[in-house]
């Protein structure tokens, strides 16, 4: 009905085309939310995962430790960088509440994970290194399930893909997380950017 | 069969609606982000989303960020159902083609 209450008519071409550019503007909008930060947090992360991983592959030593703490850094202010240069335009009213249970559950997530790996006592690092990638998927597809969806189904073909180099291919684990998990997330982040 | 909105049909309000829809339930949208994304002017948007919040399909919230003013718009629960029935009534007009 038209504002006025007369039965509003249009032709079937007036039709296609508003569906046109509803659909354009939706693709539009989809793909300036994650131009914004999600194609970056997931290129940021796969390039931490890339070179952390690679390095773990054919370094040894104390060197590693520093490798992935510089790396952690890094990725920890790039993500905080990106959380507040989204946060002016896209904004959830109840976020600072979910923000803060996000974070309590986040440090509880790492205490539980420190308690298991202090009891499980892994025999080498790659032992470690699943638990903790179980861990921070856990933690990916927590947040996703509570918060937001579009994080959730990324977690789980990462998972898998640890899964299967754990226990198919420990010799090279290292090498296919850095490439598989970390060129995976860089190429997802690169699709999110060029076909949303 | 669902009818179309005349007030949501105006091309800038109708992608107003669409851009808001395409937000998560819940999300707010800054007013220079939106004004950006749809390439119109700060009277022009203002004058539309006044419209859209007289008819209550979208709610407009003023909020201050690190101690700067921010408009931040939203599609209303209302809103959301009448352009999914805009859209609905869009595609029963294409397929009776």
């Amino acid at each position: 009905m038209t504002e006025k209450g007369k039965p509003m008519n249009i032709s079937p071409t007036e039709a296609e085309e508003t569906l046109a550019a509803i659909q354009k503007i939706s693709q539009k909008t989809r793909h300036a939310i994650a131009s914004s930060g999600t194609f970056i947090t997931l290129i940021a992360t796969g390039v931490v995962w890339l070179i952390g991983f690679t390095c773990t592959q054919f370094l040894t030593g104390d060197i590693l430790g520093y490798i992935w703490t510089g790396l952690s850094i890094l990725g920890g202010i790039l993500g905080t960088f990106l959380g507040f240069r989204m946060a002016p335009r896209v904004h959830n009213p109840s976020a600072s509440a979910t923000a803060k249970r996000a974070g309590i559950f986040w440090l509880l997530l790492i205490l539980y994970g420190i308690a298991t790996i202090l009891i499980v006592r892994p025999t080498d690092g790659k032992q470690a290194t699943m638990l903790i990638i179980l861990f921070i998927m856990i933690g990916q597809l927590s947040m996703g399930l509570l918060v937001s969806f579009s994080s959730v189904w990324w977690a789980l073909p990462i998972t898998g893909l640890a899964l299967i180099g754990y226990f198919l291919l420990p010799g090279i684990f290292y090498l296919w997380m850095a490439i598989l998990g970390g060129g995976g997330m860089i190429a997802f982040g690169l699709y999110i950017h060029s076909r949303w | 069969m669902a009818a179309l909105n005349e007030t949501i049909h105006q091309p800038v309000r109708l992608r107003i609606m669409a851009a808001l829809v395409t937000l998560d339930a819940g999300n707010e949208v800054d007013f220079t982000y939106l004004r950006d994304l749809l390439e119109v002017t700060d009277g022009n948007l203002g004058a539309h989303l006044r419209k859209l919040e007289e008819a209550g399909y979208i709610a407009v919230n003023k909020i201050f960020v690190e101690r700067k003013p921010h408009t931040y718009v939203s599609a209303t629960v209302e809103g959301r159902r009448v352009f999914q029935e805009h859209v609905a009534a869009l595609e029963s007009i294409l397929k009776s083609k």
